[in-house]
């Protein structure tokens, strides 16, 4: 329903005041990036492409996403227009959506969102059409004696849809139906570029592949400039950066960054994951807090101790549960997993082996049973470890070269993290209700674009 | 009813429960952005509910493939006459009432249960897993909820010896039913959340489920769907307000204005719990529900009826 007539100019005149309704769409690289778009008041970035004005596409799209977003685009309701925020140069890349108003990458999106949602709205600029073509995917076959090609009122692929087939239970071999669904890739309850391939019964996952974007075989579009660091927030200081633009963990990688810097990068970013825990737990109002913090270039240990008693007050850890998604230490040993592997009860931390962490008194943190909620106390008691190293950090530095622990896991290894982690979701899932295999795929970190070639490498 | 009767009495209840659904909203904003460390200020608060449903209504539906319209569009009205019928059982001072029926705590016990028909309707005719599953979802907290809800507004009635919320609140001028029985609010709050799928038990529409329930909804469809859950909302806290706070009772005020701050006060209660506790997960509420919830719901009714003799 629109609304129309002498009415319309007052409503349009209240509504223009509202934040914008945003759907992102997480490319390569910008998963931060995205994430603080969260704290401008201006926007509201939605959970559903339905719920939104504008769609955000952030970075450029690996081949094979292009059909899921233009799937999404299709999805939000008239009047809808697109920003691609860092798009790429080739024009024949963003043929997936003509329309899309291009911002470029050093640039912060939110005030082209305002005004195409502004101008779409007034009318001034076209809705968007929509680009993929509304049929069936398969036609209707009229197999058998119900028409859908299965046996009696299950099974089949009516409108080349899988429908329900019966089958055994996971836990109690009662025989009830299970669904093939396939979730992501832009699913905003799973991490942006993973498509989850799963055989429901009710909630309960029965059996799971997953795949990440970074690691399919399609072609993947010339890279566009960061858009903001992976690892440090997109704040000021990451455009006083400059040229790069990049968080300490790159820098580090080509020249000496002081270990205050890098440590403070690491709670940054672990905020940044709590952030997206809370939201997912429930609480999107304190993870905006834990957002915030993550976003300021200096964290506050006092506040981020007191963030971290809020956020145990909520109750969200204990609604974790115990026992759940347990990793055993022989799953994560000696492949290259970081915390979710510290959590597992394994000491491997790249810090341990470097002579400025050492004269720090450094003694990597550890949790002991592997599960969801370990690696929810890892992450918070690492973001207070990390910000009591850069306070008394003197003048350490660490070079090129020298052992570095990045957020996720060792150094250098940040495709080798992704896939392992890919390796262990299958059977970490596999018998979890819907809400806890969230939670645990959150509590996993992961970056389904890793194992893409490494952006600006030629 | 007199005829000037029939015609203000729907419009004093779509009234109070715009005004209600709109409180809840703006009470939200501020609590948020407390809780989030940038509260804007009350201005913005006040207006943003209003923009945001202008913005609705310049929107255009979408549709999910091959949905079930008749139903889909049925949830939301559904869900809106729901909470309206909870809040005209409501008496908002001595004798002025929508319909004090002599049997309101059971029109209310009614309502409740039909509260799982529209949320089912609205998982389960877009044609969408998700929303599908936040349907279900609405099945385990319902039938964990409901037995509880039903006791401790029983047990509410008890001492008044009447069904009708009327004799209910007039029967606490002098003692609160919260003081009474204690545990009656407490299990009664709970149970609220999960009849609106609200906050730790928004599980439903949980972002777990990138929304669930409200995933596929767009436009209006959105917009008065979400209102729908908040008349609910509004509905279940007047309710408690009669019930558990002695509704119209209290000092220099008139009492339709005490009926209005106690039915804000459990809004704000409600809202605060959406911020401020963590979303729990279905098996475990379910679990919850029976082994703690239940037993105090009926410690609750036995108590109060061991004072009464």
């Amino acid at each position: 329903m629109a609304v129309g007539g002498r009415l319309r100019r007052p409503v349009e005149r209240l509504a223009a005041g509202a934040p914008v309704p945003v759907f992102a769409i997480t490319g390569p690289g910008t998963a931060r990036a995205v994430q603080h778009l969260r704290l401008d008041h201006r926007l509201e970035v939605v959970d559903s492409p339905r719920h939104a004005t504008v769609l955000l596409v952030a970075g450029p799209l690996p081949g094979p996403l292009a059909e899921p977003a233009a799937r999404c685009h299709d999805a939000l309701p008239h009047p809808r227009a697109t920003v691609w925020w860092a798009a790429p140069d080739h024009v024949s890349a963003r043929q997936v959506l003509p329309d899309a108003e291009p911002v470029a990458a050093g640039t912060q999106p939110a005030a082209t969102v305002l005004r195409v949602h502004r101008e779409v709205l007034a009318g001034s600029r076209p809705s968007e059409a929509t680009v993929l073509p509304d049929e069936d995917p398969v036609a209707w076959r009229g197999v058998g004696p119900y028409g859908h090609g299965g046996r009696g009122m299950t099974g089949g692929h009516p409108f080349g849809r899988p429908l329900a087939e019966r089958d055994g239970d996971l836990r109690d071999g009662l025989a009830l139906d299970a669904v093939p669904v396939t979730f992501g890739p832009f699913l905003p309850a799973l991490p942006a570029g993973l498509t989850l391939r799963a055989v429901l019964q009710g909630d309960v996952l029965q059996q799971v592949q997953v795949e990440a974007a970074g690691s399919s075989t399609g072609r993947v579009l010339p890279p566009a400039g960061p858009v903001g660091a992976d690892w440090d927030a997109p704040g000021r200081e990451a455009s006083r950066a400059g040229a790069s633009g990049r968080g300490a963990f790159d820098r580090v990688q080509h020249e000496p960054v002081p270990l205050a810097a890098l440590e403070t990068a690491r709670a940054r970013h672990h905020l940044g994951w709590l952030a997206e825990a809370l939201r997912l737990a429930g609480l999107e109002a304190l993870g905006l807090r834990a957002l915030r913090l993550a976003a300021t270039p200096d964290p506050d240990a006092v506040a981020a101790d007191r963030l971290g008693r809020a956020v145990r007050r909520t109750g969200a850890l204990t609604a974790l549960g115990r026992g759940r998604a347990v990793l055993q230490r022989g799953q994560v040993a000696g492949r290259d997993l970081g915390p979710v592997a510290r959590a597992a009860g394994v000491a491997e931390d790249r810090r341990a082996q470097h002579p400025a962490y050492r004269s720090l008194g450094f003694e990597p943190v550890v949790h002991r049973s592997g599960d969801t909620r370990a690696r929810w106390e890892q992450r918070l008691a690492e973001i207070a470890q990390s910000l009591d190293l850069a306070a008394r950090a003197d003048r350490q530095v660490i070079g090129p070269g020298e052992p570095v622990e990045e957020p996720r896991g060792p150094g250098g290894a940040r495709a080798a993290t992704c896939r392992a982690l890919l390796g262990l979701v299958g059977d970490l899932l596999t018998g979890a209700e819907w809400g806890e295999a969230v939670a645990a795929l959150a509590s996993l970190d992961l970056d389904p674009y890793a194992p893409a070639p490494a952006r600006g490498t030629a | 009813m007199s005829p000037a009767g029939l015609l203000a009495a729907p419009l004093a209840v779509a009234v109070a429960l715009g005004a209600g659904v709109w409180l809840v909203a703006v009470i939200d904003i501020l609590v948020a952005g407390t809780v989030a460390g940038s509260r804007p200020g009350v201005g913005v608060a006040v207006l943003r509910p209003v923009r945001a449903a202008a913005l609705r209504l310049l929107q255009r539906r979408t549709s999910t493939e091959r949905p079930d319209w008749q139903a889909w569009a049925l949830a939301p009205a559904l869900l809106v006459g729901l909470g309206a019928t909870m809040l005209t059982a409501v008496p908002l001072d001595r004798g002025v009432a929508v319909a004090d029926v002599p049997h309101g705590v059971i029109l209310l016990g009614a309502a409740a249960a039909m509260v799982i028909v529209p949320v089912f309707l609205a998982g389960w005719s877009p044609n969408s897993y998700l929303s599908l599953v936040g349907g279900y979802r609405m099945f385990a907290q319902a039938l964990s909820y409901m037995i509880p809800l039903a006791l401790v507004l029983i047990g509410a009635a008890l001492p008044a010896e009447s069904l009708a919320f009327g004799d209910v609140v007039a029967d606490q001028q002098d003692l609160w039913n919260v003081v009474r029985m204690p545990l009656g609010l407490p299990v009664y709050l709970v149970a609220a959340s999960g009849l609106a799928f609200w906050g730790p038990l928004s599980l439903p529409s949980g972002t777990d489920l990138s929304g669930g329930i409200d995933l596929e909804a767009s436009s209006v469809h959105l917009a008065a769907w979400r209102f729908g859950q908040r008349a609910v909302l509004v509905g279940a806290a007047a309710v408690g307000a009669a019930a558990f706070l002695g509704g119209w009772a209290g000092p220099v005020l008139p009492g339709a204005v005490w009926t209005v701050l106690k039915t804000a006060l459990l809004l704000a209660v409600l809202v605060a719990g959406r911020h401020l506790l963590a979303r729990i997960r279905p098996e475990r509420f379910v679990v919850l529900a029976w082994t703690v919830l239940m037993p105090a719901a009926l410690v609750d009714i036995f108590a109060t009826g061991a004072w009464l003799l």
